[in-house]
């Protein structure tokens, strides 16, 4: 199975079981920065209390062997779980759970709906400005470079800086926005 | 000529021109085919990674290569998410 094969299966499940979503991680970076290859796909996922995330865990089931135990990432406390592909080569899937934090709603309710013509078909993307505040609030060396290339790719000129200040400003990653523009080169 | 990896402004200005072409070229693309990009090359890289897998093992069979790409893929995850991730929020029970 390739990427191509099982995103499509991920994405059309979550669009059948009608749990709202949205791809980050490498697809979303690569859709407003430098395209990287990447070994998973990664979904946030919002959930409501009665259905829980387990609903769709299970819906891909039949592709995805999820790990039960959640994990929480150590900069907000979101939870995700981590599943990999029961088909060769071995893809992961990572579905990180909505959860009470003013920014990731703001995230949420931002989405857009982009067409992928590999996929045959249309994706829930974040906006470019959310990508750029959420890989500078994470802030490993692979996000600080997703952040970059997007800043980068789409100019200051063409993004809402106003919006991804007052987010950093909140985060506490002003510097990190600031150090990252600074080292880009004049384009 | 001499070699800018001597030379740190030297160094510096290399970089620079070859990221800013990185750039030019993802700005010529739409969202679209850069989306299509990370698939496209997602799917080459694991193919690469299979050929080295299956040169390091000395094998011919891609299942054994497919098991040595998974082992270093969960290294991989592993090294990248230490100190990242945790299986409980603080003061959870």
């Amino acid at each position: 199975m390739t990427l191509v094969e099982l995103a499509t299966a991920v994405f059309a499940t979550a669009e059948s079981m009608d749990v709202p979503h949205m791809a980050v991680g490498a697809i979303a970076a690569g859709a407003y920065g430098i395209p990287r290859a990447t070994k998973d796909i990664d979904l946030l996922v919002s959930v409501d209390q009665s259905r829980g995330i387990h609903q769709l865990i299970d819906g891909l089931g039949v592709i995805v062997e999820f790990d039960l135990q959640a994990q929480f990432d150590t900069i907000t406390w979101g939870r995700r779980y981590v599943g990999t592909s029961r088909t060769v080569p071995p893809f992961k899937v990572e579905l990180f759970e909505m959860f009470d934090d003013e920014f990731v709603r703001s995230e949420f309710s931002r989405r857009r709906r982009t067409f992928v013509p590999i996929l045959g078909r249309e994706v829930w993307l974040p906006a470019p400005e959310d990508v750029v505040v959420q890989k500078l609030r994470w802030g490993r060396s692979k996000d600080l470079d997703d952040a970059r290339d997007v800043l980068a790719v789409q100019g200051q000129e063409t993004l809402d800086m106003t919006y991804i200040e007052r987010w950093c400003a909140t985060h506490g990653t002003d510097q990190r926005l600031k150090d990252t523009l600074e080292s880009l080169p004049p384009l | 000529m001499s070699n800018p990896h001597d030379h740190p402004t030297a160094l510096k200005d290399l970089q620079d021109s070859i990221y800013r072409e990185k750039v030019l070229r993802a700005r010529a693309m739409t969202p679209e085919e850069r989306i299509d990009s990370v698939f496209e090359l997602s799917d080459l890289q694991l193919g690469m990674m299979l050929g080295g897998a299956m040169h390091r093992l000395g094998t011919k069979d891609p299942d054994e290569g497919w098991k040595e790409v998974r082992r270093w893929l969960d290294r991989l995850a592993y090294a990248r998410d230490f100190r990242f991730y945790a299986t409980q929020r603080p003061g959870a029970a």
